[in-house]
């Protein structure tokens, strides 16, 4: 089945018209119910509005399979592949939409306040995680870097979703994860080094 | 308020991470070990742990995943 796809979507095959179109089609289709799936994040879309961002799906991720056709290895089912590329689309053109409708104050470091993260202590009983809290809040303040800072008070502390982050930073999803990662190790071996440790193995280390 | 289990979530960053860029080539072939009952964690183990910590990848994984189940039989003809 997928030496087939591969045979006929070149353009020389005499069934290429009729495979591009098949493929564009089933392409529409799975950008369309995962536009659905993901529904969630798209309140102010209607339903004809994501008939045409599955149809914007579709012919960009069949862009990038035609150009790419040459790379499939056979390693998955061609069609796997293929929805590989239909998928990453609706993700960036989801980013894209949440992003031009994002209130500036969620990710603008200017308006990046931190939550008081002890709000709602009890008195006494968790006094504990109240300085945890505490010392958590002073290393985000004082030990991450600018970047790191602005990246994990928008993704751990604001929710803001790590694409739209990235297209606001003008970065991508891998350089961001990589800040986040960094600086969630940075505050646990803070939080460690306070004698507050998360886990049995940083409280042997 | 956080308490020690919230932040030890909140501040997850394991050992062999893979990133989200070493996830990409390889998404097709990672579904496909699930949809064939195999674990993806043996032959991929730093993006299963990725996948885990990483709400944007995992989305297009679930979406890769969802979509080869339900279109995954499609012929060209
Ligand atoms: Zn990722």
């Amino acid at each position: 089945m997928s030496r087939r796809w591969v045979e006929q979507l070149h353009s020389s095959h005499p069934r290429y018209e009729q495979a591009a179109a098949r493929l564009h089609d089933v392409l529409r289709r799975a950008a369309l119910h995962e536009l659905h799936r993901r529904r969630a994040l798209l309140p102010s879309l209607a339903g004809p509005e994501l008939d045409d961002v599955a149809q914007q799906c579709a012919h960009d991720a069949m862009l990038n399979v035609l150009a790419r056709i040459d790379d499939f290895q056979g390693l998955s089912r061609f069609t796997t592949w293929a929805y590989k590329f239909v998928i990453f689309e609706v993700s960036s053109k989801l980013a894209r939409h949440t992003w031009q409708r994002l209130p500036p104050s969620r990710t603008d470091p200017e308006w990046a306040e931190l939550p008081d993260m002890a709000a709602g202590v009890r008195p006494g009983e968790q006094a504990e995680n109240r300085e945890r809290l505490g010392v958590l809040r002073n290393a985000i303040e004082q030990d991450l870097t600018p970047r790191q800072r602005e990246v994990f008070v928008a993704i751990a502390l604001n929710d803001v979703p790590i694409d739209v982050l990235a297209l606001q930073l003008d970065s991508n999803r891998n350089a961001i994860y990589k800040n986040l990662f960094d600086a969630r190790r940075k505050l646990r071996g803070c939080l460690a080094g306070a004698g507050y440790p998360l886990t049995d193995e940083e409280a042997q280390a | 308020m956080m308490d020690v289990r919230e932040l030890d979530e909140l501040l997850r960053a394991q050992e062999g991470d893979a990133g989200c860029d070493a996830g990409v080539p390889i998404m097709d072939q990672y579904v496909e070990l699930e949809l064939r009952g195999e674990d993806p964690s043996e032959r991929f183990p730093g993006t299963a742990i990725h996948l885990r910590v990483c709400p944007g990848c995992r989305a297009d994984h679930d979406g890769v995943l969802e979509a080869a189940r339900r279109f995954g039989g499609v012929e060209p003809d």
